[in-house]
């Protein structure tokens, strides 16, 4: 069966540096598939070369086996795939509803209540706040109405940027049970950490970026268990 | 105190043009973060064509802009898409470069076209003056005024309820965000520039019902407008609408106490002051 998403030789960067060299991978459809790396790694502008945010420089990026890699934004949204971005990048001076209402703008000619009910029985606390602007949110608030917007275009690819970022603890264990959630739902997801620990528990399989490049993959327990890992990235 | 009262009255009802002048300012202005410095001048034009439509086709300035919104609407896009656009990746100082461009380059047609000779219609059907108490107040001026807070209210309903107006407020705030939720801002910034510059066609319209044009009113309207938005700052109508009025006001009592001269006089002062106390305005967020 073909990937769900296929990425094949890419590079990118930002102006004349090249970030990215050569990135291949795949996530195949029901996956949960994490990419973890240090700061500076190049997580997000991998993400954000997906979502062709920025432009890749060479190499195809299939999705459902059609070639993205010239799509704007927009359009690949519209393919079904939501991009939850590093931060949130709510519309702070709307209101949580609106953000979520933003959230189903492809489907906007028939617009469906319902899809929002859905959101608000995943996280209630959105519902308690529907009416606050999003920038008078919490981080953990806000890093849940950032996933709430993404679901809300009924996607059938998730990709999430460090959803554990700035967040406390606690917090963060709630959001990944809520990750879990999705995952039994059967939703497909990308997630971007740096919490291993956190993103290897959910993930089903990882691939290791640094520098840009992709030097390991394997199943999350393999990783858990790798020399490599163990010394650089859980400092055992 | 009659005259001070006649007086501030005749502003507010300025007051309120002028807000839907500097409603179309900082609907660009807010969106794509670009000052469009030609902005009096696409009032001074939708105030020619208004001139033209009345003495060519017989068509009263009330109605003109039946006509003039579409053709600045559709200007607007033009100027988005020919100018604008190129621009937007580029320092700020390159914007203002082409703006201004754009301000001197209309400034200059409108004085080959219509010579620097003040122009103005001979009549509109909304005329006269209706009494209350001892206080006369212009009907021209008065409908003026109503029209344009009923626009300023359809556009309010339009950014806080249609899908396109919602667009436009999640571009403002987070262009890349926005696209990701499957908006082509390409077009949600060209949308805006236009609707900007249609409400200046509304505006002019409005203004020769009661008032001529010449050549350095894109000057002057340009500078109100930066006023109004300065004292407003972004993302409040309501506050734009008293930041309108406000001016409107000050400019109304400097010309009946001071003197007629020093109405562009005053509204400078009113800018260099909020720039020096509240650069961020006084109703804007953060
Ligand atoms: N807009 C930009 N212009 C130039 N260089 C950039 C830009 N954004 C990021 N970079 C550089 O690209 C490299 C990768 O950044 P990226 O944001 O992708 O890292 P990351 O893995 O997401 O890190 P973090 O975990 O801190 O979010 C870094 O060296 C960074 O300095
Ligand atoms: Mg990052």
């Amino acid at each position: 069966m073909n990937p769900m998403l296929h990425v094949n030789e890419i590079s990118s960067g930002y102006g004349k540096i090249t970030i990215l060299r050569d990135i291949n991978f795949q996530v195949k459809e029901n996956e949960v598939v994490a990419i973890i790396g240090s700061n500076g790694a190049g997580k997000t502008t991998l993400l954000k070369t997906i979502s062709n945010l920025i432009p890749a420089t060479t190499g195809k990026i299939l999705f459902q086996g059609k070639d993205i890699v010239k799509f704007p934004p927009h359009m690949i949204t519209q393919l079904g795939i939501a991009h939850i971005p590093e931060g949130g990048k709510l519309f702070a001076n709307m209101t949580v509803y609106e953000n979520l209402l933003m959230g189903t703008y492809n489907h906007r000619k028939n617009f469906q209540k319902s899809v929002l009910e859905e959101i608000y029985q995943i996280f209630p606390v959105l519902k308690k706040r529907e009416k606050q602007l999003a920038k008078t949110l919490s981080g953990g608030e806000k890093q849940m109405l950032s996933i709430g917007r993404g679901l809300a275009s009924q996607p059938k690819f998730i990709m999430l940027d460090e959803p554990s970022q700035g967040i406390a603890p606690k917090l963060v264990d709630d959001i990944y049970n809520k990750l879990s959630i999705l995952k039994e739902k059967g939703l497909t997801i990308l997630l971007i950490e740096q919490n291993i620990n956190y993103a290897l528990h959910l993930a089903e399989r990882a691939y290791v970026l640094e520098n840009g490049k992709i030097v390991m993959d394997g199943s999350s327990e393999e990783l858990l268990n790798s020399e490599h890992i163990k010394k650089h990235y859980l400092g055992l | 105190m009659e005259t001070i009262i006649q007086s501030v009255f005749s502003g507010i009802l300025m007051g309120c043009i002028y807000a839907l002048i500097a409603l179309g300012l900082s609907l660009i202005f807010g969106v794509m973060n670009v000052v469009n410095f030609a902005h009096g001048n696409f009032v001074m034009l939708s105030m020619y064509f208004t001139f033209w439509a009345g003495s060519l086709y017989k068509i009263d300035a009330i109605f003109s802009p039946i006509i003039t919104f579409p053709l600045l609407f559709l200007f607007g896009i033009l100027v988005y898409h020919g100018l604008i656009k190129q621009t937007l990746q580029e320092h700020y100082t390159i914007q203002i470069a082409v703006t201004v461009g754009l301000m001197t380059f209309l400034g200059a047609i409108t004085q080959l076209v219509w010579q620097a000779r003040p122009r103005a219609l001979a009549y509109s059907i909304v005329q006269g003056t209706i009494r209350f108490g001892s206080y006369t107040i212009a009907l021209s001026r008065l409908i003026s005024a109503i029209i344009s807070l009923i626009i300023i209210m359809i556009i309010s309903y339009f950014l806080a309820k249609t899908w396109p107006g919602m667009a436009i407020r999640a571009t403002s705030d987070d262009s890349n965000a926005a696209s990701l939720m499957g908006i082509n801002f390409q077009r949600t910034y060209a949308l805006a520039f236009a609707l900007g510059s249609g409400l200046t066609a509304i505006a002019g319209g409005l203004l020769m019902t009661f008032q001529q044009v010449d050549p350095t009113m894109g000057l002057r309207f340009g500078l109100l407008s930066f006023c109004i938005l300065a004292l407003a700052g972004l993302g409040s109508i309501t506050g734009l609408v008293i930041s309108g009025l406000i001016v409107g006001i000050s400019e109304s009592l400097a010309m009946t106490f001071w003197d007629p001269r020093a109405r562009t006089l005053v509204i400078y002062l009113i800018f260099i002051l909020v720039l020096w106390f509240k650069p961020r305005g006084i109703f804007g967020r953060k």
